[in-house]
């Protein structure tokens, strides 16, 4: 490329960059250095890597990274193949009511997180609306404690993430779908293509971009998940901290106890190293030979 | 239609209408409760009751002023949008049509930014940008503005990583032609990108205006004064009391949720319109 | 293509410009503010502190508190005491989330910043050391308005450091047993039963209400373990000694709280909930027979009021295996401190030092709009503290409520309540679960250790 190209190349870019090295890396980069501090508020003492060492011995922290774990592992393949699924069947000009069944699902994103909360909270309470169905049905014979039973709580969680982000990963799906031409499904139709073989040999692959994309974005949004734990269970990250991830630990390490800036700092690297490992891995496996 | 495609195509309204049915009920709910008194919502009424009208008076005359911070919210969102539109969506075409190594090295270090969790940042930004006040431009950005709220949205990794991966489908071939025409790069960006890129866009102005009303945690430290709360602040002020009253709260969270359902609905056309202008053969 | 750049910059500018045009309110409140505070400071310097003389006209004071219909009423009905004799002054009283004044106040005061700080802030018991301690500079000395006697004295030991008073007491947490009396009466029991009992009676008659009623008799939130707070508080214990460091493993009242919140669990008379609302709406809808918890759930307990005159208080449960634990304990409350740095201290001392820190017009008036229960000593016996509540068959609530806040055992919350609670909230329910008491407690220990040292 020439470099009178290149030079304003560089224009579309630069505003961008200007605005992110202020904004996200001179402050990361600070945090980074009151990371290796440590005291309450303000008396900040220089102490190595002794924040990063207490890590190893905090039980919370433990807890938080496994639920943090549990939830990425599970949930975001359910929702990634979930949204693919309702793209797909949606993209078909042949279905009927395709805008309303888009809106439909769409909804649940732009649900603000307070209404959610409290809609979530009241659905699942233990006299609420999901127990009575199932109940009615026979599928269970107690009312489950949904919130305050360690293992259902994570279920309501991953409920939770599931309905209300599916929506928006089927946005992006069908907008990368756009940029498939339909006379290649429809050679391949004439060629006796299913709908699952056209799925799996013409839509995957040349939405891989879009799929790369929203995978990293979803282990990105999972591993720092904290607005859906901390209204579901009120602040608590309960019940005695089975659902607590670790933004929300690091949130309760900045306000909640007395605040210590440097461990909190701490914590929130290892997050940042965790989705410097998981996003490579996908990148290199996902990403297009240039 | 074969008897087996009838099957399938059965299948796929039963399951779209199901997976649209749970989408819609929790909202659906949330405007019955809208209409009930505060203590049937906590009994979890199901049925639409008569206090509409109450809870909508409560919310008028709540100390809180909910429709000022709508409009704070508003003009934070719009605003956000429209400029990231231009600034984010420029660097995401940029680092794929202008492809050099160089280039993609900063974006990856872009994407780092992406990973670090906002909480982490608060303080530091906040730190910095109690010393913008005595600057003379940056003092549009100062603590308490809606600017300091705008300017950390308008440049991010999401929306650049977005672009630039929306850019590899798009045909390069295009930019060549232009070029041959004698059209310029900024013009090329605009006339010839964007009207065929429409569908991104819309996606993007999509999650961005929704993830900039939604926004909670920086405007909670940025903005200061009641005068310049958001939405999203007044809301969970009101939720946040020993006896919140749920019907009121109801209400302005289905008027506070309509801006977001408008703006997609406008815009959900457009995913599925297609590329316009494409290459064919 | 330099005419485009050109272009898409002035339409930046513009737009810009449009959005700060949007702030110039703001902009001018702020010049408002330091220049009354720059008077209001002049002022301070020349003459020594007169409550009489402090307010200057004009001036603007803040007030930061959550809860719409309780904490900004309070301060509503204040401010218009205030104003009938200071009409110059204006108040602002600003509603937000606790949870949101705490994020603010940290990221404002560790970074020394006052912009958009209120003048008065309320601030929880159970937060309040940890403030003084990490920002003890911040916060105004009220010796002028506030001394030990005013108060119960369970409330002026939190808001004291090194024997200063830097807040005013405000409501009583005040632990009492909230119970249905028609539900103990089919159990068999009458209500002179639950005066003054142990936690042991207690489990008891919920054995013999879910028995014979098939409610149960409580709720228990195992991320929330207030009920073991208020054990350790009623026996003048707490998660940290008298000197501030973490006891949990030798700490015998919280043994004693831990068995008999396992034994309530293992007799199946509670609920397990989780979040406010659900319990609320536990007793709301009749589910349970009894609520332990602050004298200010008594509002929440009104709600329902199909269940009016089937509901009485009694005393707050003790502990028969600890001979410190009496029928007393607190649970919540909150005081009111002043920002000293924010600009107008002596205008902010003087409004609470007219009104929540002496007037008993305003507690009188308080006890009918919201149910408050003062900690005013002076307030104790206001009138409105002698009506009978029709909703508790008649009882007068308030004279006891006043008269068991004056028994409630001196605690020192120290300073890492909330981290160290939720450390031991595992360790309850590890210990709920099976697990080796002392073992389970040498754990926590070491890991509550860990949290706080700094």
């Amino acid at each position: 490329m020439n470099s009178k190209l290149n030079r304003k190349a560089w224009l579309f870019i630069i505003p961008s960059v200007v605005l992110i090295a202020v904004f996200v890396f001179y402050p990361m980069i600070q945090a980074f250095f009151t990371s290796l501090q440590s005291g309450m508020a303000n008396n900040l003492e220089f102490a190595g890597l002794a924040n990063y060492k207490r890590l190893f011995n905090d039980s919370t922290f433990k807890k938080a990274l496994f639920n943090t774990i549990l939830y990425l592992v599970i949930q975001v393949p359910i929702m990634i193949i979930l949204a693919l699924v309702i793209s797909s069947m949606l993209n078909d000009k042949k279905l009927k009511g395709r805008g309303l069944f888009r809106t439909a699902i769409f909804l649940p994103c732009v649900t603000s997180l307070v209404a959610y909360s409290i809609i979530f909270k009241s659905l699942f309470a233990n006299d609420g609306f999901i127990n009575a169905v199932l109940m009615n049905l026979n599928i269970i014979s107690q009312p489950i404690t949904w919130i305050a039973d360690k293992f259902y709580a994570r279920v309501l969680i991953i409920i939770a993430i599931t309905w209300r982000w599916t929506g928006y990963n089927m946005v992006f799906y069908l907008s990368g779908m756009q940029g498939i031409d339909d006379s290649i499904y429809e050679a391949a139709a004439i060629d006796g293509a299913t709908g699952f073989q056209k799925f799996k040999s013409i839509t995957l692959p040349l939405l891989k971009p879009i799929i790369l994309f929203t995978t990293i974005n979803s282990t990105i949004g999972t591993l720092q998940l904290f607005d859906e734990v901390y209204n579901i269970t009120s602040g608590k990250g309960g019940p005695a901290n089975a659902t607590i991830t670790i933004s929300h630990y690091i949130y309760n390490l900045l306000f909640r106890y007395q605040p210590n800036f440097g461990y909190a700092a701490a914590v929130s690297y290892v997050i940042v190293i965790l989705i410097m490992i998981l996003s490579f891995i996908q990148m290199k496996v996902g990403d297009d030979k240039e | 239609m074969s008897k087996r495609s009838k099957i399938v195509r059965a299948f796929e309204y039963l399951f779209l209408s199901i997976v649209a049915f749970i989408s819609v009920f929790p909202f659906f709910w949330m405007i019955i409760a809208a209409t009930n008194k505060s203590v049937d919502v906590t009994r979890g009424a199901m049925l639409p009751g008569t206090y509409l009208i109450e809870n909508v008076k409560a919310l008028m005359s709540s100390s809180l002023n909910y429709f000022n911070a709508f409009k704070n919210s508003l003009i934070i969102a719009v605003v956000t949008t429209a400029l990231a539109m231009v600034i984010s969506s420029a660097a995401g075409y940029a680092f794929e049509i202008y492809k050099t190594k160089v280039k993609t090295t900063i974006f990856n270090i872009i994407l780092l930014s992406m990973m670090i969790p906002f909480a982490a940042l608060i303080v530091p930004l906040f730190r910095m940008f109690t010393k913008f006040k005595n600057v003379p431009i940056l003092s549009f950005f100062s603590l308490d503005t809606q600017g300091s709220v705008i300017i950390i949205a308008v440049a991010t990794a999401f929306l650049i990583f977005f672009f630039r991966q929306n850019t590899k489908t798009f045909p390069k071939e295009l930019v060549e032609a232009a070029r041959i025409d004698g059209l310029g790069e900024f013009r090329i960006f605009t006339k010839i990108y964007m009207p065929t890129m429409k569908s991104t866009y819309a996606a993007a102005i999509v999650v961005t205006f929704m993830s900039s009303w939604n926004n909670y945690m920086w405007p909670l430290i940025a903005l200061q004064s009641d005068s310049n709360r958001t939405l999203q602040l007044i809301i969970a002020a009101m939720g946040a009391s020993y006896t919140p009253d749920y019907g009121m709260i109801m209400v302005a969270v289905v008027i506070a949720t309509i801006p977001s359902a408008l703006i997609f609905f406008l815009m959900q056309k457009q995913f599925v319109a297609g590329m316009t202008g494409s290459v064919k053969g | 293509m330099k005419k485009k750049v050109l272009a898409a910059l002035l339409a930046a500018t513009m737009v810009f410009g449009l959005a700060a045009c949007g702030n110039n309110s703001s902009n001018e409140t702020t010049a408002d503010t330091t220049a009354a505070a720059s008077a209001e400071t002049s002022a301070d310097t020349s003459a020594p502190t007169d409550e009489t003389t402090a307010a200057a006209d004009g001036e603007t004071i803040t007030i930061w508190a959550w809860d719409e219909s309780f904490n900004i009423v309070a301060a509503n009905r204040a401010k218009e005491i205030y104003q009938a004799e200071n009409p110059g002054v204006n108040v602002e009283v600003v509603t937000m989330a606790q949870d949101d004044i705490v994020t603010k106040l940290n990221t404002s005061l560790s970074s020394g910043s006052y912009d958009g700080l209120p003048d008065i802030v309320l601030i929880e018991d159970y937060r309040i050391q940890g403030y003084l301690t990490s920002y003890g500079d911040e916060f105004a000395d009220l010796s002028s308005i506030v001394s030990a006697d005013d108060f119960a004295s369970y409330k002026t030991g939190v808001t004291q450091k090194d024997g200063v008073m830097y807040g005013v007491p405000f409501d009583s947490g005040v632990a009492a047993t909230f119970y249905r009396t028609d539900l103990i009466e089919e159990a068999g029991y009458t209500q002179a039963d639950m005066e003054d009992m142990t936690w042991e009676k207690y489990i008891e008659i919920g054995k013999a209400v879910k028995e014979k009623t098939g409610k149960n008799m409580l709720t228990l939130d195992p991320s929330d373990i207030g009920q073991i707070r208020m054990m350790l508080q009623s026996a003048g214990a707490w998660y940290t000694d008298a000197d501030g460091n973490v006891t949990l493993a030798d700490n015998q009242a919280l043994k004693d709280a831990i068995t008999i919140y396992k034994s309530m669990v293992e007799a199946d008379i509670a609920t397990q909930i989780s979040g406010w609302d659900p319990f609320v709406g536990a007793f709301n809808n009749g589910d349970v027979a009894s609520v332990i918890t602050g004298c200010w759930i008594a509002s929440s307990v009104k709600n329902a009021e199909d269940q009016s005159g089937n509901w009485a208080v009694a005393a707050f449960p003790k502990m028969e295996a600890n001979s410190s634990s009496v029928n007393a304990s607190s649970i919540g409350g909150a005081g009111w401190y002043v920002l000293k740095n924010v600009g107008h201290e002596a205008t902010a001392v003087d409004f609470l030092g007219k009104t929540f820190a002496s007037s008993t017009d305003l507690m009188n008036q308080l006890a009918a709009d919201i149910n408050l229960v003062s900690t005013l000593t002076a307030a104790e016996s206001v009138e409105n503290y002698s009506v009978g509540d029709e909703f508790f068959g008649g009882q007068e609530v308030f004279n006891d409520f006043a008269a068991w806040t004056q028994e409630v055992p001196t605690v020192n919350y120290s300073l890492h309540t909330y981290a160290i609670e939720s450390i031991v909230a595992e360790a309850v329910q590890a210990i709920v679960d099976g697990a080796d008491m002392d073992e389970t407690l040498a754990d926590y220990q070491a890991q509550a250790e860990a949290a706080v040292a700094q």
